[in-house]
């Protein structure tokens, strides 16, 4: 017997009953539907993540923080001046498998423009080394980003965020803002450079559309979007250096000022005091990028020794790896498509049992035709594969229609999801649940095929 | 060897701890081109006999051998495919299937024998003219009279061309005139060189054929020529 003809068959048998047949779909659409959409957003959590994550730097990224020493080194630790750019030094010197080294110190300060209308905000400075812009995966939009002689130099030099610029030097080109004077607290700074505008594809596209954003939320572009860089001598010698009070001090102030300085190595000569001073300082944030991801753990190793000599045995810091955070993230992921993909197959199950129980319905109503069927010459296993293909059908409908619902179950979950974990179709999460439904239609026809299959077509023939 | 050959053929149907022989011992052989009329009273186990013969059961004892297949411990497989192959059948209550319409229902024993598409309408076709049903073909059968229901029924018992065409009361539903017009069919049917197994328990309609076996309590009480 031809499987076209089986087909046939069974799309006439569910035409001749269509309202019990779509109510026995009604559960693989509930299924299908429910795990596509799970999948959807799970997938869009990742992609958002992922591009939050790309943002922010890769997995070469090691953050390297402050902890408390472990209490056995408690007597001790105050030997360790804590985390220095002392060590920054040290790493870019002597750690061959680490690529960048980027220490920052921050200050919060007035920001505003020189003879300008803009806006005028605290916001955070950062003082960086050039391998900031890397470390922090930023693109200039116009001018350069600082270089190493800008901090050589301690220079009076700043490159903005874009949104700072634009807030700044409203209704003016970002191009025309480089040159221009920019006050942080009471000190003149030139810009010498604009930031590209960070944004995610979906705001994007959102910005495109025309609509606004109906509500703030965090966003992780906002911070580089928001950020003011100046170099880091120039922050130390302008904020640091000196008493709060004095934020206008000259960089060039020789006087070694000892409250920055309260740890200060015994073994570093009088005349390297000045440069002794910024080196002592504590940093608010050390990130290196590894040089090869091959190699991420002998250089962790690498680093550790390094941070060893510098803190004198003092174990006061930690390396925060976005392998962690990506290992963190992921596992929240899988969890939540656990669960969904949970549901989704209980109630796929649930489907399936349906489908069984009009199948069974179905084959004591059909009994006569099958025994007129066997008299012709139908073997059990022709009788069989009709019921399971009925089975399979009814399923493969129902998974059809289930993708339907979904497409606009996703659309519905698109409108009120945060804009960067918008969900996103996934087309194996749609093959994954159409199997899945295929599956459960020949399960549940298994039974009521065997069923009809077995049945002895002379009471099958003369069965009312 | 005959084309229908019982040998020794018991059939016991238990019901709880009773033993009942619907057939005791059959002894029976039917020739090529034979047109033979069972007859016996109900409960004689004439169906039963005519369900061995029709290959829907195999017998509890004894040997069968149907257009050369042995068929004693035949399997539903086996069974299903002589029925497709070298057998039709014409019931008492048509046994058309009442979704398809009467060109589906002629080609049904075709589908299973595995004939593919064209040939299998083109064949379909052309029995449904032999029967008188050419104006009918996309017609179901509650919409045709019992007369007509039982030409279907003997189309789709001839589709598959045949050796032995089995007839079970074909003219208990309907009325006399229509149940002669059918017999009639029966004769040429045999004329043409068919064998004919008719089950019935109306000595009349048994008179018409050339060979009766009469049987009772799952016995062959006689044999005779009409």
């Amino acid at each position: 017997m031809s499987l076209l003809f089986v087909f046939q068959i069974g799309i006439r048998e569910i035409a001749a009953h269509k309202f019990r047949s779509v109510l026995s779909m009604l559960g693989i659409v509930l299924g299908v539907s429910s795990l596509i959409a799970t999948m959807a957003l799970t997938r869009g959590i990742e992609e958002g993540t992922r591009t939050f994550m790309q943002q922010l730097g890769g997995l070469e990224l090691v953050t390297i923080a402050e902890k408390n020493p472990s209490s056995l080194k408690m007597d001790f630790a105050n030997l360790s001046s804590g985390l220095t750019l002392r060590d920054a030094k040290v790493i870019r010197e002597s750690a061959s498998l680490i690529s960048h080294v980027s220490p920052e110190i921050l200050i919060r300060s007035l920001v505003s423009s020189f003879g300008s209308s803009g806006t005028r905000e605290r916001r955070t400075i950062q003082g960086i080394y050039p391998d900031h812009f890397v470390i922090r995966i930023h693109q200039i939009g116009a001018g350069r980003f600082l270089s190493d002689l800008d901090v050589q130099r301690g220079s009076r030099c700043v490159v903005l965020g874009n949104t700072v610029a634009t807030q700044l030097w409203p209704d003016v080109s970002i191009e025309s803002i480089i040159g221009k004077t920019v006050l942080i607290g009471t000190s003149p700074f030139e810009v010498v450079g604009v930031l590209d505008f960070y944004q995610s594809e979906e705001q994007a596209r959102v910005r495109r559309s025309g609509k606004t954003s109906m509500r703030w939320k965090w966003d992780p572009f906002r911070v580089k979007n928001e950020a003011v860089l100046i170099p880091f001598t120039t922050l130390f010698h302008e904020f640091r250096s000196g008493s709060s009070s004095s934020s206008d001090e000259k960089p060039d102030a020789s006087k070694p000022n000892a409250s920055t300085v309260p740890k200060k190595s015994d073994a570093t000569p009088e005349s390297n005091k000045r440069n002794d001073s910024i080196d002592s300082i504590k940093l608010d944030a050390l990130i290196v990028r590894v040089r090869d991801l091959d190699y991420f753990h002998p250089a962790l190793d690498q680093l550790r020794k390094l941070l060893d000599i510098t803190h004198r045995g003092v174990d006061d810091f930690d390396f925060e790896t976005r392998e962690d955070w990506f290992d963190r993230v992921e596992s929240s992921v899988r969890a939540a498509r656990l669960s969904g993909g949970l549901i989704s197959a209980i109630s796929l199950v649930v489907g399936g049992i349906g489908i069984m129980n009009i199948m069974l319905a179905s084959i004591s109503e059909r009994v006569r035709e099958i025994g007129i069927r066997m008299a012709v010459g139908a073997r059990p296993r022709d009788i069989f594969l009709q019921i399971i293909i009925e089975g399979m059908l009814i399923s493969l409908i129902g998974a059809f229609l289930g993708i339907a619902a979904s497409l606009g179950l996703i659309e519905i979950l698109k409108l009120i999801s945060p804009t960067e974990n918008v969900p996103v179709l996934s087309w194996d999460g749609v093959l994954f649940s159409v199997v899945f439904a295929l599956l459960a239609g020949l399960l549940s026809g298994i039974y009521p095929g065997l069923k009809a299959a077995r049945l002895d077509p002379i009471s099958a023939l003369r069965y009312e | 060897m005959s084309l229908i050959h019982l040998e020794s053929v018991s059939k016991i149907y238990r019901v709880g701890d009773q033993e009942i022989r619907a057939l005791d011992q059959i002894n029976l052989r039917i020739e090529e081109g034979e047109f033979v009329a069972i007859i016996g009273p109900s409960g004689s186990g004439k169906s039963t006999l005519m369900h061995l013969l029709g290959c829907l059961d195999t017998p509890s004892s004894g040997r069968m051998v149907i257009c050369g297949n042995e068929l004693t411990r035949a399997t539903q497989d086996q069974l299903a495919h002589v029925r497709n192959q070298e057998i039709g059948f014409v019931f008492q209550a048509f046994n058309l299937l009442a979704k398809l319409d009467v060109i589906s229902n002629i080609e049904l024993p075709l589908i299973y024998g595995g004939v593919p598409s064209a040939q299998r309408r083109e064949r379909a076709r052309k029995v449904a003219f032999e029967v008188g049903l050419g104006d009918r073909l996309s017609n179901r059968p509650p919409q045709l009279s019992g007369g007509q229901c039982q030409r279907v029924a003997i189309a789709r018992a001839l589709v598959n061309n045949p050796r032995i065409i089995f007839a079970d009361e074909p003219t208990g539903n309907l009325d006399s005139a229509t149940g002669l017009a059918i017999l009639g069919m029966f004769d040429e049917l045999n004329a043409s060189g068919k064998t004919i197994v008719l089950v019935t328990h109306d000595p009349a309609i048994a008179a018409r054929s050339r060979r009766v076996i009469e049987i009772r309590d799952g016995h062959i009480v006689r044999e005779y020529k009409p």
